[in-house]
């Protein structure tokens, strides 16, 4: 592998250890990692699902706002590489999605509309808890190359191990209580997305880049600024300005 | 339910308490309503003929659902008043001794694992197990977003609106939703 895209896993790989140490935000940790894996493996779309409220699979974090990428997500809390991934535990992946085919043939005939033709699940994973799973998809009909595999298994246990916080909560009452909250933490900054939405009269994706990059720019918690747009407290400077292009 | 409005149901048994459940949440009357807000069992044994007549929005519509008996029992643990328990019959007539004791006993059974199950919630949100039966797609709390600052109302008032919206017209929340972000649609 040459020597540009080591250096972005590595880089990648310190950011996400960063939260080991630092107070962090479980939303922003994954949207991040959906980011790097788009970045990094050369990947159309990431998305993160995890289990919460026990035994069902939901969307926390993503790479893309896109409404039929989000739609596409929460079809799979029923059926899907996602919910397979997370209940056996085991990495899956179908490089050429059928309509109305397959091992999950109502998802593929939406990825396939979204564009999408092949797809990767790994679970993230720490011992014995699996706490949910991290999607990859691509527009071409590709398996994925051994290299990337691992690299995105890198960057799933890193972050199961950061969301589980050293790897001390892996049972019961905490854990679960850890995953309502990112849960919790997502239904906060999407409720904010609509509220500056209206605010400042711009769709909900570009209201989503907005909080992220002012989060970012005062290095502050994505869902302390996603709850002070809800309440009110928000500066408009936050929302006002549009986003720069992405680095 | 939380405050003054019913927040909506935790798990009805079919598609007429579902309906019941439903209309005392957009209506913001009814036997569930009345137990709560007065911490006592309301009884109506006969929603077609009632001694005091009452809920003027609710009874028509129970009543075209097939509803000829509804109860209401306050789910409460001492001084705590967490909700309210439904019953209905599709028969006129009160519940006889036998099912009064046994409803009221189910009462104190669902109340403790209401507060069990929340108890266990992180502080500020509710317990998964209490939401799963309430699980709504982002789009929804999009919309709530958007809806809370167009009314100048909160985000709780916000989804409340936008469920009974929903009802009223007979669509998903889903689709409601939808509409109003793709700003098809704006609620008054």
């Amino acid at each position: 592998m040459n020597t540009t895209r080591e250096q972005h896993i590595v880089q990648a790989l310190v950011d996400i250890a960063d939260n080991l140490v630092d107070h962090f935000d479980v939303v922003e940790l994954l949207t991040n990692l959906a980011d790097r894996c788009v970045n990094v493996l050369g990947v159309s779309a990431a998305g993160v699902m995890l289990e919460s409220p026990p035994d069902e699979l939901r969307l926390v974090a993503s790479s893309s706002e896109a409404m039929q990428v989000v739609e596409m997500f929460e079809l799979q809390a029923n059926e899907g590489p996602c919910l397979d991934a997370f209940r056996t535990g085991e990495r899956v992946g179908h490089e050429k999605l059928q309509s109305g085919s397959g091992p999950w043939p109502q998802f593929s005939k939406v990825a396939l509309a979204s564009g999408f033709q092949s797809v990767s699940a790994l679970p993230l994973r720490l011992r014995d808890a699996t706490i949910g799973a991290l999607n990859l998809f691509s527009i071409e009909q590709l398996p994925m190359d051994e290299c990337d595999v691992l690299v995105a298994r890198a960057f799933a246990d890193l972050a199961t191990i950061t969301i589980l916080q050293h790897g001390t909560v892996t049972e019961g009452r905490e854990l679960n209580e850890q995953l309502a909250g990112a849960l919790a933490s997502r239904i906060v900054i999407e409720q904010a997305k609509g509220v500056i939405a209206e605010r400042a009269g711009i769709e909900v994706t570009e209201a989503f880049s907005r909080l992220r990059n002012y989060a970012r720019s005062r290095a502050m918690l994505l869902t302390d600024i996603a709850q002070a747009a809800i309440d009110g407290t928000l500066e408009p400077v936050a929302w006002a300005s549009p986003t720069s292009i992405d680095p | 339910m939380a405050g003054e409005l019913p927040q909506g149901s935790l798990c009805t048994s079919n598609h007429v308490s579902n309906l019941i459940e439903e209309l005392q949440y957009s209506l913001g009357e009814g036997p569930c309503v009345d137990a709560y807000r007065d911490n006592k069992v309301v009884l109506e044994p006969d929603l077609a003929h009632p001694v005091v007549p009452r809920w003027p929005a609710f009874s028509p519509k129970a009543l075209e659902a097939g509803v000829r008996a509804v109860f209401g029992l306050p789910l409460r643990i001492g001084a705590a008043r967490l909700g309210a328990l439904n019953l209905y019959r599709d028969q006129p007539g009160p519940m006889s001794d036998n099912q009064h004791a046994d409803a009221l006993v189910m009462a104190s059974v669902i109340a403790q694992w209401v507060l069990d199950t929340q108890a266990a919630a992180p502080h500020g949100t509710v317990a998964p197990d209490l939401e799963s039966g309430a699980n709504f797609h982002f789009v929804v709390h999009n919309a709530a977003g958007m809806v809370s600052v167009q009314l100048g109302v909160s985000v709780t008032e916000a989804l409340i609106r936008l469920r009974a919206f929903a009802f009223r017209e007979n669509r998903l929340v889903r689709e409601v939703a939808e509409d109003i972000v793709g700003r098809r649609l704006r609620l008054a």
